[in-house]
């Protein structure tokens, strides 16, 4: 029985895919030492091929984090004083800042629609774009790096006892105080945290001011 | 930390299945990228993006391909964006990059170290596909719908990167097909 192909058609079969065997290139190494020689040189190179591919992981991050990350660690004592001594409910935040807040969470409103949580390598890599870290210890139901003045900030939704709520991550914005403010049909509070700040929002229909107890508290 | 994803839902089951077939994405980024810390960026946006889109999603055995697909693309993407260097062939960094040092002691033949820096030697045309293939498990025909090109045509790189490695193997390389 003669072959259907020559050599140099079974090694390219053989070298583009070693582990399909097709019927000719089959008939083709049966007859011919050579290319029957390849395919075992080939077949045994693929495993060590394979090896070299599935390199180990203990040299990249587990944790996707690519910058040294901004904390936003919420320190009672320090929220404390700033309502206290800082006559925080006197000040509102800029009230661009909030209606620029407000504005971008009109246009995710679907996000405080999930239940489920997000994945903890979802939020990492969330977290790591924007180059913060921060541990709500509440589920965390949306999570997206989202554009907002001209920085990617983390958008999160956090499933408190009370109700959805949305946090802001804001790394690049300061604000001196916390301050609450009201647009539309949402509440708001923005609040310095780190180096930036921190923005809570929730629908006006629900309990605002316990949901962001919770996320206060969880931030701890 | 965010809670573990409970429950039997699809969105759960995605959530495990992206923890699953995280680390096979890094590698396979770190072979299109040849950089480590680029490797992780490329699947920082791969995992945000498959999040987002992974209604799309209605076949899990399909996820694997889909995901590498995204990984491709973010590598595209960042390169584009951030207009990133290209690599010379004679001054690949990641060729002292410690996450190719197996510790394997040689027993004469080839190590996986030498097998390593022989891959990211392989110029991206080569090396591409082969890493699709044997790594990302999928089939010419895959690689050829992902790469624009036809089946023969992907054969042929697969075939000439197999070739080129053969030599560290001291095995002699095959004729060309072309």
């Amino acid at each position: 029985m003669s072959s259907v192909i020559d050599c140099k058609h079974a090694r390219l079969q053989i070298g583009g895919e070693p582990q399909v065997l097709s019927a000719e290139v089959a008939q083709h190494i049966a007859t011919c030492a050579a290319c029957s020689k390849f395919r075992d040189e080939t077949l045994a190179m693929e495993g060590r091929l394979k090896s070299a591919l599935e390199l180990p992981l203990h040299h990249f991050r587990e944790s996707p984090l690519k910058v040294a990350p901004r904390r936003f660690a919420l320190a009672a004592s320090i929220v404390l004083a700033l309502l206290v001594g800082g006559g925080a409910w006197l000040f509102r935040p800029q009230p661009v800042l909030a209606a620029e807040i407000v504005e971008h969470i009109r246009h995710e409103s679907g996000s405080w629609g999930s239940r489920e949580p997000v994945p903890p390598e979802l939020l990492d890599a969330v977290l790591a774009k924007a180059g913060v870290r921060y541990n709500p210890r509440l589920p965390v139901t949306y999570a997206s790096p989202c554009p907002f003045r001209g920085h990617i900030v983390p958008h999160l939704v956090v499933q408190t006892d009370h109700g959805p709520v949305t946090v802001m991550l804001l790394s690049h914005e300061k604000v001196k105080s916390e301050g609450k403010f009201t647009e539309g049909q949402y509440h708001g509070v923005v609040f310095p945290a780190g180096s930036g700040s921190i923005a809570v929002l929730a629908p006006s229909g629900q309990p605002f001011d316990d949901a962001l107890e919770q996320v206060k508290e969880g931030a701890l | 930390m965010n809670p573990r994803p409970r429950g039997t839902t699809a969105t759960s089951a995605f959530a495990r299945l992206l923890e699953t077939l995280r680390p096979d994405l890094v590698r396979f980024a770190f072979w299109l990228a040849r950089d480590r810390a680029v490797a992780e960026d490329v699947v920082q946006e791969t995992l945000i993006r498959a999040w987002k889109s992974r209604e799309e999603i209605k076949d899990p055995a399909a996820t694997r391909p889909w995901l590498l697909t995204i990984v491709r693309r973010e590598h595209a993407r960042l390169y584009e964006r951030k207009r990133l260097p290209t690599v010379d062939l004679a001054e690949v960094e990641a060729l002292g990059d410690p996450a190719l040092v197996s510790g394997e002691v040689s027993d004469g033949e080839a190590g996986l170290d030498d097998l390593r820096r022989a891959i990211l030697k392989l110029a991206d045309e080569y090396r591409e596909p082969l890493v699709m293939q044997v790594l990302g498990g999928l089939t010419t025909s895959e690689i050829a719908e992902q790469l624009g090109l036809t089946q023969p045509a992907v054969l042929t790189r697969l075939f000439r990167a197999r070739n080129k490695l053969r030599e560290i193997y001291g095995l002699a390389p095959a004729e060309d097909a072309e």
